[in-house]
């Protein structure tokens, strides 16, 4: 009997837990369908756009549909959303391809060649997992504007400019560095675990070193860089505190970094429907990555703290 | 000798680019944090030598330093002890097959995948103040509910202003469990899944007790990656710089400063670059020996099976 209120005692904490998590979630997509007004009214009811709206007779009140409507193309165009979106893919985008080519050709050298200096490296490597981010922010800062002001020097007859801060392509280039350690970790660990013997098979069978790492370890290595680009993924889409630091313009903003000023001009006006529209546009794309690829980034995770 | 020297070139061009990269973005600046460190500047004129002037202000400023990382030890002990007693109570529950176990642990995560501006956002919201704040409005009906049965403690004016400057330390303690449970509950149900049944069957004919496994069994095996969640969780809130900024609408006060809040305002908004790279550096010092010593505990109390 005991026992079976206990076990009773365990679901219902697990059930309230659940309900903690999962409702903040479902509650932000109904207000994203929301007008304001209706936010104010029935914030936690039914969506009218569903059970239709108790001003259906009143022409002042915007329809349901047209409300929901309004939140999303109140983000998407006018607050600008499109843009930073844009911005967001490519900055994830070209350096979570960066990181991967990068690193995977680092930890393959790294992992199968046993050169004189090997061991060093790879620690020199793993060293910046000790470095937070912000002891490296303010000199990278200052380190933008002299690189900027040094290669406009040097392409100067070419008729070049380069501007590192206020850039996509300085931003990525900062992703991609700061990510390496992590990335070359993971990957130095996989490379090991594939057979050395697939190499020398690859070479005595005429392929060079090159051809060795580009059709028989890079395709066999498909499950650790699965991994590493799903965590690379979450990470870079959700930074925040470079993309604060180096991108003023809003036309080079990105999603975390639109999504939070945006939101500083919505609350003021009190357009919360706007807000609401804003975070599902934010969260949409990393929690589909998440249902897709939960496993491998379950299994990811116990990988990174077992063999860390 | 020639397969030699081009395996040396093939060495040589596939560690070129990260070694390039980790040198001019991690390594370099890393060191001249250090030198902006020990120097008094404002981004433009000559930087001029203060030798540790920066820091030995940075411990007199107990308005601002010192108020800072007392909220920092703050975040760390009291999220980070409940996010644990939390993560592996979930994690210890469902490890004993609970029915939609996997449910549980995919829904429990998922905060993890989110976007810290957003989650920042979104309790702000849920904190409201307006009607459709969620946790005011769940207060306000408890209130209710005490009210009619007569009790009316405890004496709090609803709607409470959660992420006032005054109030938001304190508030950001839920929303950090909320996040980061799930991701310690699945680092730690991994380990467990780890552990042989046989040890448990065992345990059951000695009639130990479901507590009396996980104290003597699933607790100490896995140590080694609780250490780890416990490394995670120090970095963690040393580091905490997002949800602050976010909540505080980029302007903290002494009220609900952090380090990296502190930082970044006496760098990017003060011009204050040799204090902002002060703590910078003691940041650096305080996660780097958060991480040695906690490896150190670790190593020592390691059980093999």
């Amino acid at each position: 009997m005991l026992h079976r209120l206990g076990r009773a005692a365990l679901y219902a904490i697990l059930a309230v837990w659940l309900i903690a998590v999962v409702f903040p979630l479902l509650w932000v997509f109904m207000n994203s369908i929301r007008s304001s007004q209706e936010i104010f009214e029935n914030p936690f009811g039914i969506p009218w756009l569903i059970v239709g709206s108790p001003h259906a007779d009143n022409a002042g009140i915007p329809a349901p549909w047209a409300a929901a409507k309004q939140n999303f193309v109140a983000a998407w165009v006018k607050s600008n959303f499109s843009s930073f979106f844009y911005n967001s893919v490519i900055v994830t985008g070209v350096s979570l391809a960066g990181i991967l080519a990068i690193s995977a050709m680092a930890a393959y050298v790294i992992a199968k060649f046993p050169f004189r200096g090997n061991k060093a490296v790879f620690l020199y490597f793993i060293s910046g997992m000790m470095i937070p981010a912000q002891l490296v922010l303010v000199p990278l800062f200052f380190q933008f504007t002299e690189m900027s002001r040094f290669l406009t020097r040097l392409l100067s007859p070419l008729g070049l400019e380069v501007q590192l801060h206020d850039s996509l392509s300085g931003l990525i280039i900062l992703y991609i560095a700061l990510s390496l350690p992590f990335t070359i970790l993971v990957l130095t660990g996989f490379f090991k675990s594939l057979p050395g013997a697939l190499r020398e098979a690859g070479i005595i069978d005429g392929c060079t070193e090159y051809g060795v790492f580009r059709h028989i370890m890079l395709p066999l290595s498909k499950p650790g860089l699965v991994t590493a680009a799903i965590f690379n993924f979450l990470g870079l889409w959700n930074e925040y505190l470079f993309a604060l630091v180096f991108v003023n313009a809003s036309a080079k903003k990105t999603l975390p970094l639109g999504l939070a000023s945006v939101s500083i001009q919505a609350q003021y006006k009190t357009d919360f429907g706007l807000m609401f529209a804003g975070l599902v546009i934010v969260m949409v794309p990393t929690l589909l990555v998440y249902i897709l690829l939960q496993r491998q980034l379950t299994r990811g995770i116990t990988l990174g703290a077992l063999k860390g | 000798m020639k397969t030699r020297g081009e395996q040396r070139v093939f060495i040589f061009t596939f560690l070129a680019p990260a070694l390039f990269l980790f040198t001019i973005f991690v390594a370099v600046p890393s060191v001249r944090a250090l030198g902006y460190s020990l120097r008094q500047w404002d981004g433009l004129s000559t930087p001029k030598w203060v030798g540790l002037k920066n820091f030995i202000t940075l411990f007199k400023d107990s308005d601002l330093f010192l108020v800072a990382f007392q909220h920092n030890l703050f975040l760390m002990f009291v999220g980070g002890l409940l996010t644990l007693a939390l993560s592996l109570f979930f994690a210890a529950i469902l490890h004993r097959r609970v029915r939609g176990a996997s449910l549980f642990r995919v829904a429990f995560f998922f905060p993890n995948v989110i976007s810290s501006v957003a989650i920042a956002l979104l309790w702000v919201l849920l904190y409201s103040t307006t009607s459709f704040g969620v946790i005011n409005s769940l207060l306000l009906h408890a209130q209710q509910i005490l009210a009619q049965m007569g009790v009316t403690w405890p004496r709090i004016d609803l709607p409470f202003p959660f992420v006032d400057s005054k109030y938001v330390i304190y508030s950001i303690i839920p929303m950090m469990v909320w996040t980061a449970t799930g991701f310690y509950m699945v680092l730690f149900l991994a380990a467990m899944e780890n552990i042989p049944e046989t040890f448990y069957e065992a345990a059951k004919l000695d009639g130990a007790s479901e507590f009396a496994q996980f104290r003597h069994i699933t607790f100490p095996l896995i140590r080694e990656v609780f250490t780890v969640g416990v490394v995670f969780l120090v970095i963690g809130s040393l580091k905490f710089f997002d949800a602050i900024w976010v909540m505080e609408n980029q302007q903290p006060t002494s009220d609900s400063h952090v380090l990296a809040t502190v930082l970044y305002q006496k760098v990017f908004t003060e011009y204050n670059v040799g204090y902002g790279s002060a703590v910078a550096v003691l940041l650096f010092i305080l996660v780097f020996f958060a991480t040695l010593v906690t490896l150190r505990l670790s190593r020592k109390e390691a059980l093999e099976y």
